[in-house]
């Protein structure tokens, strides 16, 4: 059971962009993505939209295979620019490290 | 009109010896799959065929001078083309038939492309093209003069029911000079659209715009405006229809409306409920719908106030205090809404509950997602701060300006999570020490099925339309009810505003759950197409109805038994040199020409016009004859 904490947004707002609700969950970004990795980035933009934090945390090593090649950013219909959402998580990833 | 008998007799005396054929290649249509000019060989061979022509498209201008220089030149006396389906140009002929001069209606079709070069390839096609044709021309032989039916109408309509489609079909009708009777059953004019605050998408106050209609429906001295009224008793046919219209005083509609009786917990009627007459010339049904009322439980619905329906919300919505920082609703600090879409709507066999009746409501409500969304826009624009998650099927905001109402949600933060009818969110009470009341589960298709929840305050309910309960109306009137039980038009693409019931037209939400906008273009057409069948002052019905001899009717009655219109057939007493005898009558406007009395008719007396019992036999004759 994933409980949606609603202010996560704002938790986030302090690492980076807040676009990762303007996303409509198309999977153009997982279609384009190169690395073999289901689901991503997408699954881990719909975390932050119900603010699912634990299961971001518990999925934070995918963050780490990204490659930063900005093919999401590009072809996102709705400019939810992924590639930048997924810096915001490392940032926030990085900060909460050993503190949960 | 001439006189029946004289019919008879000359269709006794003989066939026609002067049948002209003409068929048709329609550009390879035909004649790419039937040996056009070998049916033609055939056609020319046939009994009372004195012409036979092709021609590459006998719908254009030259084809159709071939049929009008034949009548000219006294060729021909009937006609029979052989092209496609008569819906697409069997008007086409009689229209060339009338311009030569003749009368239209000794004309017949033979469908060879639907029925024949679009089904059937090679010697068969040919085959059953020159069948087809043969029936034709069995038919045609036999065909007669007729007039269409002619009735006097009143240039007068009565709209039923006054919301918005019905003032607008009232205010089109008056502007094109017809006079308007609006029927509405509540003391008041606007209907379900008074019940909004402002309107999805584009956020115009309904106020403003029932306001608009209303104003100008009451001003014009050629609309009657009866509320607290309803119609109780419907006779007649197209163009002189009479209504029994009721109105009472007092808001019990279920009780004894005389003065003097007692309502409990109400009190005394002071004035008797009076019944008029209205004289009319057609009808526009512009009944409206019901908003579906959850079951109880449905949702939590019932269970915990913290669940209400969408148009309870919007209520109380318009009554919120704007410059607040937080959203207030009957002062309870609303922080986090929930919005569940498809309620009462798109339900499915074996998931969803069925009424009391085994019924379902099947069909999508097309307003809700819009609305909803709306709502969910108003909410954020003016409390930023207050969570929405949106529980939906399927989007669909699929008309001008909504598709930018779902962008407008995405940008304003709203959540979406997305279920499937099998597995639909569940309403339970919170226990997470929280305040907030409530707690919505769901199995979420777009976080990967996952099992989420979410804490909220209120949760909306996007509930649907159902078909307004008007069962006295639909058996009096005789009304063609849809599966959905919304009122049914003829046609939904070529007669998308006309019921099967002559001269009785349909508005708006009676029809099928839409929108404001295309309740009013509905209304619009439905008022447009009343005026044109009016304003000539009589209309003119096709004529092919019942008719009986007089002669052989021995007044058994099995006719009228088998009769489908109420009033199409009566017993009338005939002087006769034996006393005075019981003979059935047709009565013309009211005959469907379905042909059931002629059926049952023990002495064929009674036959169709245009459709005798000769000429089918006639049809099979050619159809089995031996080449």
């Amino acid at each position: 059971m994933t409980r949606i904490t609603p202010d996560f947004a704002k938790e986030l707002k302090q690492y980076g962009d807040d676009t990762a609700l303007i996303c409509f969950n198309c999977g153009t970004c997982v279609a384009v993505c190169p690395l073999i990795s289901e689901s991503f980035p997408r699954r881990l933009i719909r975390y932050i939209q119900i603010g699912a934090r634990d299961r971001i945390l518990e999925n934070s090593n995918d963050l780490y295979k990204c490659l930063h090649c900005g093919l999401c950013t590009e072809t996102c219909p709705r400019g939810a620019d992924p590639g930048e959402v997924i810096l915001s998580l490392k940032r926030f990833a990085v900060a909460t490290w050993r503190k949960m | 009109m001439t006189d029946p008998k004289e019919k008879t007799e000359k269709a006794e005396s003989g066939k026609s010896e002067k049948i002209g054929v003409y068929i048709c290649y329609c550009g390879g249509n035909i004649s790419d799959h039937v040996d056009v000019e070998k049916v033609r060989d055939e056609a020319e061979k046939m009994p009372g065929v004195a012409v036979a022509r092709t021609n590459s498209f006998m719908c254009s201008d030259p084809g159709q001078e071939l049929i009008i220089e034949d009548l000219k030149n006294g060729l021909i006396d009937r006609v029979v083309v052989a092209s496609c389906a008569p819906s697409l140009h069997e008007t086409t002929f009689r229209g060339a038939i009338a311009r030569a001069g003749a009368n239209p209606y000794i004309y017949d079709h033979a469908n060879i492309r639907e029925h024949v070069s679009w089904v059937l390839h090679g010697e068969k096609a040919t085959f059953k093209a020159e069948k087809l044709v043969g029936a034709a021309v069995g038919k045609a032989s036999l065909l007669q003069e007729l007039d269409p039916i002619r009735v006097d109408a009143r240039k007068h309509a009565t709209v039923i029911g006054g919301g918005i489609a019905g003032l607008k079909a009232a205010k089109v009708l008056a502007e094109r000079g017809i006079d308007v009777v609006l029927v509405e059953k509540s003391p008041y004019l606007g209907g379900n659209a008074a019940r909004l605050d402002t309107i999805a998408p584009f956020g115009e106050k309904s106020a403003a715009l029932i306001s608009e209609l209303a104003e100008d429906v009451l001003a014009r001295d050629n609309i009657t405006v009866m509320t607290h009224s309803k119609v109780i008793g419907f006779e007649g046919y197209v163009g002189n229809f009479d209504l029994t219209v009721q109105t009472t005083f007092a808001d019990a509609a279920d009780h004894e409306q005389a003065a003097g009786h007692y309502i409990p917990t109400v009190g005394v009627i002071t004035e008797s409920a009076t019944e008029h007459i209205i004289e009319t010339g057609a009808v526009i049904l512009a009944t409206g719908f019901k908003s579906y009322q959850p079951r109880h439980g449905e949702y939590g619905f019932g269970e915990n106030s913290a669940v209400v329906t969408l148009p309870e919300f919007i209520k109380q919505m318009s009554e919120v205090d704007p410059s607040k920082t937080e959203l207030e609703i009957g002062s309870r600090k609303i922080r986090s809404i929930a919005m569940i879409h498809c309620v009462g709507s798109r339900q499915i066999p074996g998931i969803h509950e069925e009424d009391e009746d085994g019924y379902l409501n099947e069909y999508c409500s097309r307003t809700c997602c819009s609305a909803i969304l709306h709502a969910a826009n108003q909410v954020k624009e003016i409390f930023p701060d207050t969570n929405v998650y949106d529980f939906y099927r399927d989007i669909r905001t699929y008309g001008r300006g909504q598709e930018e109402l779902y962008d407008q949600a995405a940008n304003n933060r709203v959540v979406f999570l997305r279920y499937s009818a099998e597995d639909s969110p569940v309403v339970t009470a919170n226990d997470d020490g929280s305040d907030a009341p409530l707690k919505v589960t769901v199995k979420d298709g777009l976080t990967f099925n996952e099992e989420v929840e979410v804490a909220v305050d209120l949760v909306v309910l996007a509930t649907g339309m159902e078909a307004a309960s008007i069962p006295e109306l639909v058996s009096m009137m005789k009304l063609p009810v849809g599966t959905d039980k919304f009122l049914q038009e003829i046609h939904p693409k070529l007669a998308p505003v006309e019921m099967a019931v002559s001269g009785v037209f349909l508005a708006g939400t009676a029809q099928a759950p839409m929108t404001i906008a295309e309740a009013c273009n509905g209304a619009a057409a439905a008022a447009v197409k009343t005026a044109s069948l009016l304003s000539k002052g009589h209309v003119e019905l096709d004529p092919y109805v019942a008719e009986v001899d007089q002669n052989l009717c021995q007044g058994g009655g099995a006719c009228i038994e088998a009769c489908l219109a109420d009033g199409a057939l009566e017993m009338q007493d005939v002087k006769t040199a034996e006393g005075t005898v019981k003979k059935a009558r047709v009565v013309p406007a009211l005959c469907l020409g379905c042909g059931a009395c002629a059926a049952v008719c023990p002495s064929r007396a009674i036959d169709l016009k245009g459709w005798s019992l000769k000429q089918y036999e006639a049809m099979v004759d050619m159809i089995v004859a031996e080449d």
